[in-house]
């Protein structure tokens, strides 16, 4: 019988216990709280040391970057993918070397190249990028690059380009341009059409 | 406002003494509808943001860009809804159909029609009844013919074991229960949940509030065994068995979607209501200010009932994300060797003291 008593108190006095630490940690929530609401929030990036200097390190592997005002739109690049993940159209310009400020194309790259392209599509396919780095060697202009590492003076480091749609992973580097404006500049184009 | 109230007021009350009562059932029973389902929003926001605290998580949020579950994930109820509104309705080939299709309407109907004899304030009840705490407890272990039905009817054999359980703990825990108000119907000497709310009025020694739980320490004991055997009868944690996720998949629910399922939801959450409403009236003093005469009108009433009741369902919450789920037969012996011997007792002790104190 005094088993029974015990058992009882010990149950009531062990479940209030419990609510008890419940009742805490709801109490608490602003300090214990562990959830990270992750693509607005963070934690710190550790600093790298990987033993020598960063700038030396020439293959860092994370989202492919192009500086689209400095694509001369030679395609090497697209052939050198070996997964075809890198889409490029190009069309004659007229003027070579000439700005044509309506459709946002620069003329000369950064190098002092004259275009002779204009690129009216620049798609990378993130979703199939095996980053293996080979597009980045053969540009002639080094427009094509990963982010961070040796490059990180140009674009900071990219290596959690989560998207809430899958779409959006399919990266679109050039201006857009309408076929319009685009067509004004290639007259022969629309004799050829006549 | 009562039903009767309503009935003679209707301009048409002695012609069509049908259409007068038909109209004002309506009149009563939507606001009442409404109410249910508004309330199951907010509470659903509630269980679902207290258990992610008590878990040092933050529940649902919706920072950022994006449309997202609104700020602090106040949307995230409303989506939940229309998920479920949404859904498929899936009715299994082997299943009894009639039976499958009723079964969430009954479970829904034994927590609904609880609401009538529920006191919201000193004016706001439906029907105030002579045997309204009674009744309450008569309708609301209708629902256990629902599960039982869901639990028949999804030919499912978790199901069949979901819905036995049910009934076995709903069965037992109505015992402890009714014995529980009995011990405080011998103080009132009133089934009519008006009359036990004007019992309590007044204060005890000047300084407590003269609340039945406040009453004498038998009462004391009756409000605990009546709480916990209506957590019970809701079938929420810590005796959830008859869903049991670990053990019977969905117990009763297993082969429900859509909206029947939500209609279990409904139902669920407004028979915590019931429970706490009926607890807050019968040992909390319901509509009386716990400060007598501070804010004691019929407005306030309102706000005291409502404040007592929906403090109970955090209670419920709260106990759903402390304690693990009992055993079988850990739970009949709760219940048979220990409420049931304890509320005998009181039965007993409150008896005593209403004839040397009272």
């Amino acid at each position: 019988m005094s088993n029974y008593f015990s058992n009882i108190f010990e149950a009531v006095s062990t479940l209030f216990t419990g609510l008890g630490i419940t009742w805490r940690h709801m109490l608490n929530i602003r300090k214990d709280n562990v959830t990270l609401q992750y693509p607005e929030e963070r934690w710190p990036r550790p600093e790298r040391d990987i033993g020598f200097n960063i700038d030396d390190y020439n293959v860092i592997r994370s989202r492919l970057q192009v500086d689209i005002d400095d694509c001369i739109g030679c395609m090497k690049c697209e052939r050198a993918c070996p997964v075809q993940c890198i889409k490029i159209v190009t069309t004659k310009s007229g003027a070579k070397g000439e700005d044509l400020p309506d459709i946002n194309h620069t003329g000369v790259t950064s190098n002092g190249t004259k275009k002779a392209l204009i690129v009216s599509r620049f798609d990378i396919d993130m979703t199939e990028c095996c980053y293996c780095n080979l597009c980045t060697y053969p540009c002639p202009e080094e427009c094509i690059y990963m982010t961070g590492g040796p490059n990180s003076h140009k674009h900071p480091i990219d290596y959690e380009f989560s998207q809430y749609d899958r779409n959006d992973l399919i990266y679109k580097f050039a201006k857009e341009i309408d076929d319009e404006k685009l067509s004004k500049y290639f007259p022969q184009k629309e004799e050829a059409k006549a | 406002m009562t039903v009767d109230q309503l009935i003679n007021w209707l301009p048409f009350g002695t012609d069509w003494p049908v259409i007068t009562f038909l109209t004002a059932v309506i009149i009563c029973a939507l606001p009442v509808f409404l109410f249910i389902a508004v309330y199951a929003l907010v509470a659903i926001y509630g269980e679902v943001k207290i258990s992610s605290f008590m878990a040092d998580k933050v529940g649902p949020m919706g920072q950022g860009v994006g449309f997202h579950a609104g700020k602090w994930g106040l949307l995230q109820p409303v989506a939940d809804a229309l998920k479920l509104i949404l859904k498929e309705d899936i009715i299994p080939a082997a299943a009894d159909k009639k039976l499958f299709i009723m079964a969430p309407f009954v479970v829904f109907i034994g927590a609904f029609i609880s609401f009538a004899a529920l006191p919201f304030g000193q004016n706001t009840i439906i029907a105030d009844m002579n045997i309204g705490i009674f009744y309450i407890l008569a309708v609301g272990s209708l629902s256990v013919i629902g599960i039982i039905l869901a639990g028949w009817s999804s030919n499912n054999k978790w199901s069949l074991y979901g819905g036995m359980r049910s009934a076995a703990q709903i069965v037992s825990y109505e015992i402890p229960a009714g014995l529980s108000i009995i011990s405080i119907i011998m103080l009132t000497e009133t089934l009519s949940m008006q009359g036990i709310n004007e019992f309590q009025q007044g204060t005890i020694w000047g300084i407590l509030p003269n609340w039945i739980i406040f009453n004498n320490p038998f009462s004391f004991i009756a409000f605990f065994i009546f709480f916990i055997s209506g957590v019970a009868e809701c079938n929420r944690t810590p005796f959830d068995i008859p869903e049991a996720e670990s053990e019977l998949v969905a117990g009763a629910f297993t082969e429900y979607s859509g909206m029947r399922y939500a209609f279990f939801f409904l139902s669920e959450y407004a028979e915590m209501f019931v429970v706490s409403g009926v607890s807050a009236t019968a040992f909390l003093g319901g509509w009386n200010s716990p400060i007598s005469g501070f804010f004691d009108s019929p407005g306030w009433g309102v706000f005291w009932f409502m404040g007592k009741t929906l403090s109970l369902v955090f209670v419920m919450i709260w106990f759903r994300w402390t304690f693990p789920r009992l055993r079988v037969d850990q739970l009949m012996s709760i219940c048979w060797k220990v409420f049931l011997p304890f509320s005998l007792l009181n039965i007993f002790g409150v008896g005593i003291w209403s004839l040397l104190v009272g």
